[in-house]
């Protein structure tokens, strides 16, 4: 932001609340708070244009799920299977440790059939047959691609746009500049389900906010008594009790602002304040028990499991429907370097009903329209496998030259897709989506220009696309 | 900028002796005006990873001038420096502001009255350790696993890489001292604003976020030390209630309470010592956070009372910030 916008937007805050100090009663105060989300939501001048999606759903498929087994149909594949790859493909292109020294690179056919679906004829796996169900609502990318080769800096490069640690994070970006629509909830959500095999390691920074203030970093909600941490009293402590607490804490740090005018005691007043009304709507939120049987015909049976993946895509809609800005799921446990034929269908039976779910959940109440999902992994799998190839068993290594991604809601034609790759699956012949593109994008749906959307730090006005990114426009409605 | 002095060999003594070059101004401005920001919140220089170009001017130059060959001039004697500073009239003066000059100079960068910040995440802790009486000041030695929420490392690690918690005084040791796994930082460093130590930062942002609040209210480590803070109340501040708030209220602000705060405080007192009357159950859980037992032999519902007065005394704003 530029510095002077940065001053006006500091000033309008210090003056909202020096207004509102002198001898406000906690529930006027309250009331008032709405004004105040509304003059802290985000920067002056944003969004750039109007919007077609007012928030994003960022469903991450951590580990990074095989296009060749899910997205990318290459039946030409059969005919080679076994072969080794051939150099004219593979182009003397860098493979990680774990499969540079192997004798052989074993072409491997999926064992999973495709089928066209929808009226675009979108070719997907039998391990989605509930995606294939939407797939007139969704933009099937099969070029995306990324520059890291390995777990966390490519996901540190999908979610940050850089590929060492640092940077803020995409969420964080969207809740610096458009703010929450809600005042009870934080703008950046996040929720992490454990997938079936072994998983990466993932970290904090995923949804960290680098080097904007931390206010913007993504709030993990978790399964469990404490959804947001120490969001709970403690036991025997009652809501009334804290209740008491808070107009005696207000009380006496009103006191002390009379004396010393310093607004930041104000703003703490009114953060206590939507602290306490958290502790009420986040519960409410995160408590699918009154949820109809219908959701958990349309999630499937791991919905009613707290935690899980199926159970957090119904949240994911409770949070969309509230207002929050960027919602962002991890699910764990894509990595199949071994056995991935059983491994992935384990991993798509988790995860392919409920994602569907909340394209049509979305679509039934008229808010994918407005809200931009994004469903995807921080890199793609080789075509040869790693370790030995059977007519049933191959593993893949991960490959960072293509893979698939789907878009579907706000701002995004359905029934589209977009890109074309090789015989192999193995370097784009068409169309390539960076990763910076895809942030560029994504931006775009939100009404926001990528190159306009900066932060002042260590002497470089520094933004999520780093120094490039090109908004895919074929793919807009 | 300066170049090189003459001669000077090309590598690290060379970059040293260009550094500390009686020429060169940047080295003693730079590190005088970090130490400024210490004291002050905001340094001379507002932005002071950056005195290029693109950086801020200062806001007042002939005091970072002088500053900086002060340090110089005494033989980059750190400690001269911090006594020059702090013994100045700009930084002894009050930190309270009055309505006409937050209107005209609302960052205080004219330093017209003293500074007022939030603490960093670390002496947070520190403090509410430290007026709770449990402080383990042990210098040195490897890190150490305070109180954090369970399942944190266990739900985003590769395998079951779980964090095991410290025991006895270890979970007491300054915030100096506390493990750092940099993908799951401690919650509570990150709710406060520590920075991620995954980039250089000289400057971190104070935010005043809710779930600072919740941290405070909530996380064990400030209920434990709430429950202590409120048997030094019993214990040590006097026969009397009034006695016994105005000396917890002293032990965290460092002042004495006005009669509307002693009002308010007593008041508090009072609604708890009423809210546990009869509450076998919820006293006995309320008094059991955090793993150092009180002493068993005082009236636990006054304790109780107490403490939750001890932890309204460790959400106070003032508590937190710098003044």
């Amino acid at each position: 932001m530029h510095p002077i916008e940065e001053r006006n937007l500091l000033l309008t805050r210090r003056h909202f609340f020096s207004r509102a100090a002198a001898g406000l009663g906690t529930a006027a105060l309250a009331s008032l708070l709405a004004s105040e989300a509304r003059a802290e939501g985000g920067l002056p001048g944003l969004p750039h244009f109007p919007p077609k999606a007012q928030r994003v759903i960022y469903l991450f498929q951590h580990g990074a799920p095989s296009q060749l087994d899910l997205f990318d149909y290459k039946p030409g594949l059969e005919k080679v299977r076994g072969a080794d790859l051939p150099e004219s493909v593979r182009m003397g292109q860098r493979l990680t440790g774990m499969t540079a020294y192997q004798a052989k690179f074993p072409t491997a056919p999926s064992v999973f059939r495709f089928a066209q679906h929808g009226e675009s004829g979108m070719w997907l796996s039998e391990l989605l047959p509930y995606t294939g169900k939407a797939a007139d609502h969704l933009c099937l990318i099969k070029t995306m691609q990324t520059e890291a080769i390995n777990h966390d800096p490519a996901v540190t490069f999908l979610q940050t746009g850089f590929q060492l640690a640092g940077r803020p994070s995409i969420g964080a970006w969207i809740a610096y500049g458009l703010g929450s629509e809600n005042q009870d909830l934080p703008a950046f959500v996040v929720m992490v389900s454990q997938g079936t095999g072994g998983s990466q390691a993932l970290a904090d920074r995923a949804w960290g906010s680098g080097f904007l203030p931390t206010r913007y970093q993504g709030v993990k909600f978790r399964s469990g008594a404490d959804p947001v941490l120490f969001l709970s009293n403690p036991e025997g402590y009652s809501a009334t009790a804290r209740r008491r607490f808070l107009d005696d804490l207000t009380g006496l740090n009103q006191i002390h602002e009379q004396q010393y005018q310093d607004p930041e005691i104000v703003t703490r007043i009114a953060q206590y304040e939507m602290a306490f009304r958290m502790q009420r709507s986040v519960p409410e939120l995160t408590d699918l028990s009154k949820e109809p049987e219908s959701t958990f015909a349309l999630y499937g049976p791991d919905a009613r499991k707290p935690g899980t993946y199926a159970a957090n895509c119904i949240l994911a809609r409770r949070l969309a429907e509230r207002g929050v800005r960027f919602i962002q799921l991890f699910h764990r446990g894509w990595d199949q370097h071994s056995n991935l034929p059983r491994d992935i269908r384990a991993q798509c039976q988790q995860t392919d009903q409920a994602s569907a779910a909340l394209v049509q959940d979305l679509k039934q109440r008229g808010l994918l329209g407005d809200t931009l999902i994004v469903w995807g992994g921080e890199f793609g799998r080789t075509v040869y496998s790693q370790g030995t190839l059977t007519a049933e068993n191959y593993g893949r290594d991960h490959h960072p030259r293509c893979f698939g991604v789907w878009l579907a809601g706000g701002g995004i034609k359905g029934g589209v897709t977009h890109g074309e790759t090789d015989e192999f699956s193995y370097n784009v012949v068409r169309d390539p989506v960076g990763v910076h593109d895809m942030h560029a994008t994504i931006l775009h749906c939100l009404g926001v220009d990528h190159t306009r959307l900066t932060y002042k730090f260590q002497g470089r006005h520094f933004r999520l696309t780093d120094v490039s990114g090109r908004v895919v426009r074929e793919i807009l409605t | 900028m300066l170049p090189p002095p003459a001669g000077a060999p090309n590598n690290r003594l060379g970059l040293a002796k260009w550094l500390v070059d009686p020429d060169n101004p940047l080295l003693a401005r730079v590190t005088v005006n970090r130490f400024w920001q210490m004291y002050f919140g905001t340094g001379i220089v507002k932005t002071v990873e950056d005195f290029g170009s693109q950086g801020e001017w200062p806001s007042h130059p002939e005091l970072l001038d002088w500053l900086a060959t002060e340090f110089v001039r005494t033989g980059w004697d750190v400690k001269a420096m911090q006594k020059l500073i702090v013994t100045s009239a700009t930084y002894r003066q009050s930190s309270a502001a009055s309505p006409e000059l937050e209107q005209r100079d609302p960052e205080n960068r004219l330093l017209a009255h003293g500074p007022r910040f939030r603490l960093p995440a670390e002496m947070i802790r520190d403090q509410a350790l430290f007026v709770a009486g449990l402080l383990y000041e042990k210098i040195g030695g490897p890190s150490v696993k305070p109180y954090q929420p369970a399942g944190l490392w266990k739900e985003l690690a590769m395998q079951d890489m779980d964090y095991v918690q410290s025991q006895g005084n270890d979970l007491h040791r300054r915030s100096l001292y506390t493990f750092w796994k940099r993908t799951i930082a401690p919650p509570m460093m990150v709710n406060f604003d520590a920075a991620a130590r995954e980039t250089c930062v000289v400057r971190e942002t104070p935010t005043n976020t809710p779930l600072q609040a919740l941290d405070l209210m909530n996380d064990v480590t400030f209920l434990e030390a709430a429950r202590f803070l409120g048997q030094r109340m019993i214990r040590e501040g006097g026969a009397n209630a009034d006695e016994r708030l105005r000396y917890g209220f002293r032990l965290v602000t460092a002042r004495m309470p006005t009669a509307a705060e002693e009002r308010l405080l007593k008041g508090d007192l009072q609604y708890h010592l009423d809210y546990f009357a009869g509450k076998a159950d919820e006293l006995k859980a309320f008094l059991s956070q955090g793993e150092f037992p009180c002493d068993p032999a005082l009236d636990q519902r006054e304790l109780a009372a107490y403490a939750s007065v001890g932890s309204l005394l460790l959400n106070l704003d003032e508590t937190v910030t710098k003044e």
